[in-house]
């Protein structure tokens, strides 16, 4: 049932109105019966009730000889048993003789049916089908008195007309609600696509203002707020770059000003310090402006990637391994991406002393592995390094350096690029780095 | 006072940066390390002091208020041939190319190590002295040759069918020596000399291996290498035409 009641706003609408008019015709059709019935009900008693007060006038205590149509007397009641009984009309028709001054002692109806093949057709019915009711009045002395009256047959015609009229109401209406609705629809249709896929960049086009007013209002609010967001962010990028110029400033002018420091050993010490809050000074400003990164994606040789960062690191004589691999072609921000390769690399190094990574090519998806045998991570910790500024306090201390935004950024990256990134301990001791992205073309982020 | 003599042989530098807390104490440490130097605090200043002295190279800041330093190495390469060090803030790849673009010689991130940027002065001055292999002309954003395309931005390779193939550092320092030189003889300490002076990354893997690395991206065959060519008696030539893009 419920999989059947329509979500959006013009299945609603139509659904609504459907019922609304389903209840309304329901509601006209039955006082329409009520009404003929009453009709029928006067148009059968009315003409008897006359007929018998006449008999009786004319023809005082004469036996009345029969004519069809006209009152009859019977010695006992010659309506047959099987007949359907009417006690509306019974009623009714005591309740007319009354007025004409006759009460009498018991009032008895009942219907003929017609027979299947009629042979003549009552002129005022003509047309109709319709049986026959017989009434039967018994008078204070005993006597019956009957008369005969067309009682028309329900009709179904009405019930087919009621029906063909509401459908054609319906129809009339449903076109220009359902014009309406997808007039109101459609912009809200886009309105919702711009809100899903909102990605704050200067290049994004305001939405086109369409539709009745309510909705342009709701577009125009839209289009300031996208821009607002927008205006915001940029308003955070400038502060970012202004608070990494003036912190870089004031590390650049001690970096210059150790070089007066006599101690070799303490002036290493203050570069390697120096060095590492520029570093971590990069790390934030990049994770801060991750979310509208400037580079595009292109199709990048990923393993030509891998080994390029791979020989960076041993150009200045780390130990990294790099299995070579065949070509691999991918959607990525390679600066990006060379940046996260670079941060599970450097990660292995700084616990490890040494990396091997490995590029494992499926046809679902792409696995970089970057791989130690350094102390690991204990289990309980594996998600958690992920978060940005997280450290491990046991095996992370000031000395070895960094805030733990390597991982933070190393994921956001991958995510970006439409991969997960997991870390694992390896059977045999040491830290698993796997960066899995889908084969599929391009990523959907764009 | 210093005599005449000792004047010219001391290299005369003109330092230009906003910041006063770099700007003095790295003039003492370029002068103990037997520069002479002229420093000043905006462009404006600067452009009277190149018209007033010989300077002999510019170590230039590229964010300073009024106007900047990439303007000031504009007109510095538009109206003479002093060599330009940058100074920049950014560790963005597009300050670096903007600044190599512009023409100047080298560029330096802060914070850096004044002993890394007197060594690259000494280089970029030893490379105007020995003449000619000087990065005069300003880098172009792209160079195309036999298929391939190197974007100096990104440090990148495209193939023909557009497909990226990211170098390393050393990769990409010797390709770009290689096909801003085409045609020419190499020799490895000049390719040594070219790779250095461009990156803080140590770059002590011989030449040579490098040059396998690179023959294995682009070349065809690599037994049989018809871009990256070896010449006989120690050196190496890009055999291709190359167009700036």
């Amino acid at each position: 049932m419920k999989a059947l009641f329509p979500r959006n706003l013009s299945g609603q609408l139509a659904l609504l109105l459907a019922l609304a008019l389903f209840a309304a015709q329901a509601i006209n059709l039955a006082l329409l019966l009520r009404e003929r019935a009453n009709f029928r009900l006067a148009q059968t008693t009315r003409p008897a009730a006359i007929r018998i007060a006449d008999a009786l006038d004319h023809a005082g205590n004469r036996p009345i000889r029969g004519e069809r149509s006209r009152v009859r007397r019977h010695e006992a009641n010659p309506i047959p048993l099987g007949f359907e009984r009417m006690p509306k009309v019974g009623a009714e028709l005591r309740e007319q003789l009354s007025e004409l001054g006759i009460s009498p002692r018991q009032i008895d109806t009942g219907i003929r049916l017609r027979e299947r093949s009629p042979r003549r057709h009552d002129h005022r019915f003509a047309g109709r089908t319709s049986d026959t009711l017989m009434i039967a009045v018994q008078l204070p002395n005993g006597t019956w008195l009957t008369t005969n009256a067309p009682w028309p047959r329900r009709d179904n015609r009405i019930l087919w007309a009621l029906l063909a009229q509401t459908i054609i109401i319906y129809v009339l209406i449903l076109l220009p609600v359902l014009w309406i609705t997808r007039r109101l629809s459609r912009p809200l249709r886009g309105l919702a696509d711009a809100a899903r896929t909102f990605t704050p960049r200067k290049e994004i086009p305001a939405l086109a203002v369409e539709g009745p007013t309510d909705v342009r209002d709701v577009i125009v609010a839209f289009n300031g707020l996208a821009q607002r967001v927008t205006a915001m962010l940029d308003e955070k990028d400038r502060m970012l770059g202004a608070i990494g110029h003036d912190l870089r400033t004031p590390l650049a002018a001690l970096r210059v000003r150790i070089e007066s420091v006599e101690d070799e050993q303490d002036r290493a010490r203050m570069a390697e310090t120096i060095a590492e809050m520029s570093r971590t000074l990069d790390d934030i400003l990049s994770l801060a402006r991750l979310g509208r990164p400037s580079e595009r994606i292109t199709e990048v040789d990923l393993t030509a990637l891998v080994d390029a960062v791979v020989e960076d690191f041993r150009d200045l004589g780390a130990e990294v391994v790099f299995e070579e691999a065949e070509r691999i072609r991918l959607h990525l921000r390679p600066t990006l991406f060379r940046r996260a390769v670079r941060n599970l690399i450097e990660n292995a190094l700084k616990y490890a002393g040494h990396a091997e990574v490995t590029i494992v090519a499926e046809p679902t998806q792409i696995r970089v592995c970057v791989a130690d045998r350094g102390p690991g991570i204990p289990e309980e910790a594996l998600t958690a390094v992920f978060d940005p500024f997280t450290r491990l306090e046991v095996s992370r201390s000031r000395e070895t350096g960094g805030i733990g935004l390597g991982l933070a950024l190393a994921q956001a990256i991958v995510h970006d690029a439409g991969g997960t990134i997991t870390l694992s301990n390896r059977s045999g001791g040491g830290l698993m780095a796997i960066i899995a992205l889908p084969t599929s073309e391009a990523p959907a982020r764009g | 006072m210093l005599d005449g003599n000792l004047m010219a042989d001391t290299p005369h530098l003109l330092l230009v940066d906003d910041e006063r807390s770099i700007r003095e104490p790295l003039a003492q440490y370029l002068t103990k390390q037997g520069f002479r130097v002229t420093q000043v605090g905006d462009a404006e200043a600067a452009r009277t002091r190149l018209g007033a002295y010989a300077i002999d190279l510019v170590v230039l800041d590229i964010m300073m208020p009024g106007e900047d330093g990439l303007s000031l190495c504009r007109y510095i390469r538009a109206t003479s041939e002093t060599p330009v060090i940058l100074l920049t803030a950014r560790t963005e790849e597009t300050d670096r190319i903007v600044g190599l673009e512009m023409g100047a010689d080298d560029y330096m991130v802060k914070p850096f190590s004044p002993r890394e940027l007197a060594a690259r002065i000494k280089v970029v001055l030893r490379r105007l002295q020995a003449g000619g292999t000087r990065q005069h002309a300003p880098d172009a954003t792209a160079y195309a040759f036999a298929g391939w395309i190197l974007k100096t931005g990104e440090r990148t390779l495209v193939d023909h069918e557009g497909v990226a193939v990211p170098l390393s550092t050393g990769e990409f320092n010797l390709l770009h020596a290689l096909v801003t030189r085409p045609r020419q003889v190499l020799t490895r300490d000049q390719l040594l000399d070219l790779t250095q002076g461009r990156e803080a990354a140590a770059f002590d893997r011989a030449i040579d291996n490098q040059v396998s690395r690179l023959r294995k991206k682009i070349e065809a065959d690599v037994k049989n290498p018809q871009l990256i060519k070896t010449v006989w008696g120690g050196g190496y030539t890009l055999a291709a035409e190359v167009t700036r893009l």
